[in-house]
């Protein structure tokens, strides 16, 4: 028998993130590289941590293995515990059957019998999509003063913005009347961050009685959140108003790697009180050469920079030849761009190469969010000295 | 078979000459190289060439030790069979004194050694920069039938503090000498590491202790050079033995290097180091940084040239860092300026303030000072 937790957290992180295209070949979203030496993955579970959280299950299915391997025993988030810590948890075959998960709601069906032995009062659900840094006790805090069955954190978003969104409309007290996913006439500015709150007993009832219905198609927002609605179950909405970016497209995985680069963006990773924890590398520090120049960009570790970089987030282990010049651009873990080549606007893949003289996408004005037409040159992927990667293009290996 | 071998490592040089920088610390935790502590190299070359039983003899001031290595999970030794043990002083007689060379503080650990089942061990100072491939020269030793094998480099740094190896063309070790004022030249020097059998080691040093003993290479291994077959092995890739602040600054500096940073990184294995989970470090605007070290964590918008950062290093606007190590947390406010410093965790140098030292005597702050 396990010890009882009083809030476990369930990470959503089975999904492919097709929107991502070639970085989601190989690997889950969850797993993408971000700012230089995170993955995504990395900001939920750091928040879980800092938040007293120390119980995570991380659901996986999709391209399982590097994130497997990333999440290993969770010593890096200090999850590597005698009573809880963080359990990976793919699909699995039962004695008379066995399947994939096939919503999100039914991937948690799934595991009750996981969640049960902790014997908790509340499940946190998270996705693995989405940076942001969030003290989930603050929420829970909330959600046990209002006596709630169901709690969803809730950011405010710009009236022309939300109908991309789920949208929540609320009363004086913040209790939810209505949920609308994607509404065209949108009746509120509340939009769904995807992070609940469930209280279990209630949540274990909603979850048997819609994995019974065939029709459902087993989805969190789609189907057990507008149930419980119907029902009139106490669900409230929680305010957050920090920085959170869904980072499921290119063009905002992009926006919210240069977030990192500008003060006013709300994203300071750099608070010794609210860590981000990744799992590090064994680099030396980075090298900036003679003749390099280098302004408003972030560089990681193992490094050697010998052309020009500026605007741009540069992850550990990466090489810039002499003459080549990034701008506005990401480099992921371990990509070469060579001598003369020219990144502009990009997502370099991690491990590919950049060939001398290469023009990778061009550079561009003010866009709006999510306008950008970012190139991407995929994982391991090699371009020939001179080649040509268009804004907005893909190329993968 | 490099996992039939355990180690046990000095991290206090009692006859270093690195003043400031040990005044708060054994010599095996000064910081060096941006992120690193000496120590994390001889740990580092221990752990790669499958060495994962080693003992770290302490003298003084191990706080900061402790705290970087803690149980040695960051290198992979915090283990059920071996991993890492810190023998603090004080705690290896009942006399309670502190040992006074290595060989009453290895008699005092005999019981220590021979409890482990490994046949052979490594002795080393913490204090060499160097990533040697170590199973390859244990096998060597093996296959050999060697007595004792003492790891040299040559070098035209002599100090006092340094042996002098002469060996013949097997690399059998004929003459083994302290240096004198005279010597000036490239000569064959020990980098005191030595591997040999933990039964003659045990033997030896138990028959030096009860003769009563104290210098490890006069009454052991000069005295044996006759009777044991005891050779040199050259180490002819980087190797850096830092005993004062000059040699220090230079070694440091020798990082700028692209040939040496491949040699000391990346060629048998990496360099582990305790992880801090720092942010990555961030350029801002009016930046200007050539030939640089720098590690994560920083916050530049000054100049920085010819010079190595620590993580967590702030240099403002308009700051310049010439030639210098800034260590971590190091802040060089607004249109400060540094050459040829080294200043320790923590200083800040105020705005405007300027300091200046030469490359044969940089200036020296130490840990926690304001300028």
């Amino acid at each position: 028998m396990q010890t009882k937790k009083e809030c476990l957290a369930m990470l959503l992180a089975g999904g492919q993130g097709t929107r991502l295209g070639v970085l989601t070949e190989d690997v889950a979203k969850p797993a993408v590289p971000f700012g230089g030496k995170y993955r995504i993955i990395d900001f939920p579970i750091s928040n879980c941590v800092n938040s007293g959280i120390d119980t995570i299950g991380v659901l996986t299915q999709y391209r399982p293995f590097e994130l497997h391997q990333y999440i290993g025993n969770g010593q890096p988030w200090d999850l590597d515990r005698l009573n809880g810590g963080i359990f990976v948890l793919p699909p699995f075959m039962r004695a008379k059957s066995g399947e994939w998960y096939k919503g999100t709601a039914n991937a948690i069906y799934q595991n009750i019998d996981f969640i049960d032995r902790f014997n908790p009062d509340y499940v946190l659900i998270l996705s693995g999509d989405h940076i942001y840094k969030m003290d989930y006790d603050k929420m829970l805090e909330n959600h046990k003063k209002n006596a709630a069955d169901c709690t969803i954190a809730v950011l405010n978003v710009p009236l022309e913005e939300a109908s991309r969104f789920g949208i929540m409309e609320t009363d004086a007290e913040n209790r939810i009347i209505d949920f609308e996913e994607k509404p065209k006439q949108p009746k509120s500015t509340k939009a769904s961050m995807g992070i609940y709150i469930f209280t279990w007993d209630k949540l274990r009832r909603y979850l048997i009685e819609d994995e019974a219905d065939k029709q459902s198609s087993n989805d969190f927002g789609k189907n057990v959140i507008p149930a419980m609605l119907r029902d009139r179950q106490r669900m409230f909405a929680y305010e957050f108003d920090g920085y959170w970016k869904d980072v499921g497209t290119i063009s905002s995985l992009w926006e919210a790697n240069m977030d990192l680069l500008n003060e006013r963006s709300g994203l300071n990773m750099n608070d010794h009180n609210w860590r981000i924890y990744a799992r590090n590398s064994a680099e030396p520090p980075h090298f900036i050469a003679d003749g390099a120049k280098v302004y408003q960009s972030i560089i990681s570790e193992g490094c050697v920079i010998e052309g020009s970089v500026g605007n741009s987030v540069i992850s550990h282990g990466c090489q810039v030849g002499k003459g080549a010049v990034i701008e506005g651009s990401i480099l992921m873990p371990g990509a070469t761009v060579e001598e003369g080549a020219e990144v502009s606007y990009s997502i370099v893949g991690w491990e590919a190469v950049i060939g001398s003289g290469a023009t990778i996408g061009e550079r561009q004005k003010a866009a709006g969010e999510g306008e950008w037409k970012i190139a991407v040159v995929g994982p391991e992927c090699r371009i020939q000295a001179g080649g040509k990667v268009a804004a907005g293009e893909m190329v993968s290996k | 078979m490099a996992n039939n071998t355990m180690s046990i490592l000095f991290a206090s040089d009692s006859e270093g000459h690195l003043n400031e920088l040990t005044i708060h610390r054994t010599t095996a935790s000064v910081p060096y190289g941006g992120r690193y502590r000496f120590i994390d190299f001889a740990l580092s070359n221990l752990v790669n060439g499958g060495v994962t039983t080693i003992g770290v003899v302490t003298r003084s001031n191990y706080n900061s030790l402790m705290d970087h290595i803690r149980m040695g999970r960051d290198w992979n030794l915090s283990r059920k069979y071996g991993g890492l043990t810190v023998f603090p002083p004080y705690g290896l007689n009942t006399l309670h004194e502190v040992y006074r060379g290595k060989i009453e503080a290895l008699y005092s650990l005999r019981n220590f050694i021979s409890s482990k089942k490994e046949e052979y061990i490594i002795v080393s100072n913490a204090n060499i920069v160097c990533n040697v491939d170590l199973e390859s020269i244990i096998d060597e030793h093996i296959a050999a039938g060697t007595d004792i094998t003492v790891f040299t480099y040559l070098t035209d740094e002599i100090n006092s503090r340094r042996t002098i190896i002469t060996a013949d063309a097997d690399g059998r070790i004929t003459d083994l000498r302290f240096a004198v004022g005279s010597d000036k030249r490239e000569q064959l020097v020990n980098m005191q590491i030595y591997l040999c059998k933990k039964d003659l080691l045990l033997n030896l040093v138990e028959n030096a202790y009860a003769r009563g003993y104290v210098d490890f290479e006069k009454d052991i291994l000069l005295s044996k050079l006759d009777s044991l077959d005891i050779r040199s092995r050259r180490i002819d890739s980087y190797v850096a033995t830092i005993d004062d602040i000059t040699g220090y600054y230079k070694h440091s500096m020798d990082l700028l290097d692209a040939d040496v940073r491949n040699e000391l990184f990346y060629s048998h294995g990496s360099i582990l180091t305790k992880v801090k989970d720092s942010v990555p470090t961030r350029y801002l605007e009016n930046a200007k940084v050539k030939n640089s070290l720098i590690a994560d964590g920083c916050e530049i918008d000054g100049t920085v040239e010819n010079s190595i950062l620590f993580r967590g290093v702030k240099v403002a606007k308009g700051a310049k860092v010439i030639n210098s190590i800034v260590m971590e947390n190091g802040e060089i406010m607004e249109n400060a300026e540094i050459k040829y410093t080294i200043t320790d965790k923590n200083v800040k140098v105020q705005k405007e303030r300027r300091l200046a030292g030469y490359e044969s005597y940089p200036i020296v702050i130490v840990k926690d000072k304001i300028v």
